[in-house]
């Protein structure tokens, strides 16, 4: 029942799937994210990070904690492609 | 057109608050950014009566904070997003406007830690802040009848301000033992968190727990004697042997699972309950918001005093990127107090790197000295080893300056 907890909300990962992952030999929180999808729906990773960070710390011998292994990239809030635009940025990292 | 100016503060809490009331009063052009269409932060739903004076009521202290910001100039980006920082700095905002300046002052707070447990997804399960905001800052009953799942400071006291707006708080329980809740499950465990807290403390449930017993052996008593049926405080019981194991409803929150737990935290599920709840909130702490750091390029420590991972910053609050500077919860969790203190002080030490100021280090050395007095006398603690964790973030930049 535990298992069939949803972690990833926007991307509907549930922790068994996140657990099987890591079974299945996933051994960082970037691969987790790209089997899972976690992490990459429309909040980036604001309610689910922590809690993948959790989940890896729980199962494996991984310090995740000490590792932070996990970027944020830009954009960090959700944008419309209107206002994007507009911001006159099209050529930075 | 990006607007230029001399200092941009994102985050209109106390923190960002207090850091461009010091910068504008002494000349500075400064932008404050925030979120919501209101300054103010989380200190707008603050409320509760000070040990020797008066009460502390965040609305009037925030709506005063922002006279005075409108009286000195400041230009406040209200309800935009920050979604980026380019080097060195322009800063994004959502509507498509861009602001640039050599000072940027990182004051985007804390967030809430989730713990999932079966059931956390349902409609009417929120975080416990956002039962604060609702009741205190729109004063909507966030529910009629409520249960807490998760114990701490930051519960206890929400748990206090739900009671006073009316609603009736069925209990709090801890989570069940998972990946997420860990020792917050553990009865034993959360007797020494709970005896750790300031008996100064504003409120009547926390003022009890602080007195409970610093001693171990003390609370393992506390812990083996400790009544099945919970401890009434203020009206609300609060049960240390007790978790939810499960929200149950399908479209709204209709009910909680609560089963009885031993002493070192185990389930003993013969003893499940169901108990009617039109609203769940759930207590797993606080974390510093850091994304914006991050992508600014700022180098990262691990502080668990602090609440995890913060930007690592000096004495004067900078990171380890010229010009982007921190205050308040981002950098660790603390009170309002301690961050509009942070605040000033970061304000005093741009407008002193602006060449603003005549006396900049003796005003410096006062800020910071308000900084550790704030923090002496903070009523709550949400670690209580925040001393040390400032202490161990420094002795890291120091090291780090060695190398």
């Amino acid at each position: 029942m535990i298992q069939n907890m949803l972690i990833c909300r926007c991307e509907e990962v549930l922790l068994a799937d996140i657990v099987a992952s890591i079974e299945n030999g996933a051994g960082t929180l970037k691969a987790i994210k790209m089997e899972t999808r976690a992490g990459m729906g429309i909040c980036q990773g604001r309610t689910c990070r922590m809690l993948l960070e959790q989940v890896m710390d729980f199962h494996t011998d991984i310090n995740v904690q000490e590792a932070n292994n996990l970027s944020y990239n830009n954009p960090v809030r959700p944008i419309s492609l209107a206002n994007l635009s507009r911001s006159g940025k099209d050529s930075e990292p | 057109m990006p607007m230029k100016y001399d200092l941009v503060i994102i985050g209109a809490g106390p923190a960002g608050m207090g850091a461009a009331i010091i910068a504008a009063s002494h000349g500075a052009s400064v932008a404050l950014v925030d979120e919501n269409p209101v300054p103010g932060g989380k200190l707008r739903g603050q409320v509760y009566k000070e040990p020797k004076a008066n009460w502390w009521i965040g609305q009037e202290i925030a709506r005063n904070m922002e006279k005075e910001i409108k009286q000195l100039g400041v230009t406040c980006f209200l309800e935009r997003e920050v979604w980026a920082i380019y080097p060195k700095w322009k800063i994004m905002l959502n509507n498509g406007e861009q602001l640039e300046s050599d000072y940027v002052v990182l004051a985007t707070g804390a967030i809430e830690k989730p713990i999932p447990i079966p059931g956390w997804t349902t409609p009417g399960v929120m975080a416990i802040g956002a039962a604060q905001v609702m009741a205190n800052i729109h004063r909507v009953k966030p529910g009629n009848r409520v249960a807490i799942i998760g114990i701490d400071a930051l519960s206890l006291t929400i748990a206090y301000d739900l009671k006073m707006a009316g609603v009736d708080v069925v209990g709090i329980y801890l989570p069940p033992f998972n990946e997420f809740s860990l020792d917050k499950s553990n009865p034993l465990k959360m007797i020494a968190y709970l005896s750790s807290l300031s008996h100064l403390a504003p409120n009547p449930i926390l003022k009890l727990l602080g007195k409970l017993g610093k001693q171990a052996s003390v609370q393992k008593l506390g812990v083996n004697y400790y009544p099945p049926f919970g401890m009434r405080v203020w009206g609300i019981p609060l049960h240390l042997r007790k978790a939810v194991v499960q929200i149950l409803g399908d479209e709204l929150v209709e009910a909680i699972k609560v089963t009885t737990i031993d002493r070192s935290g185990e389930l003993e599920t013969k003893q499940e309950k169901r108990i009617p709840v039109d609203c769940v909130c759930i207590s797993g702490g606080l974390y510093p918001l850091v994304e914006l750091a991050n992508v600014a390029g700022c180098a990262f420590v691990y502080v668990e005093d602090l609440g995890g991972h913060i930007p690592l910053y000096s004495d004067e609050m900078e990171t380890t990127q010229s010009g982007i500077f921190v205050a308040g919860n981002s950098t660790g969790v603390e009170g309002a107090k301690v961050a509009m203190a942070q605040g000033e002080l970061v304000g005093a030490i741009i407008s002193n790197r602006l060449g603003l100021l005549k006396h900049g280090t003796e005003l410096i050395k006062q800020a910071k000295e308000k900084v550790n007095v704030a923090r002496k006398n903070a009523v709550i603690k949400f670690h209580p080893t925040i001393e040390s964790g400032r202490e161990k973030v420094l002795h890291l930049w120091n090291e780090k300056a060695v190398k």
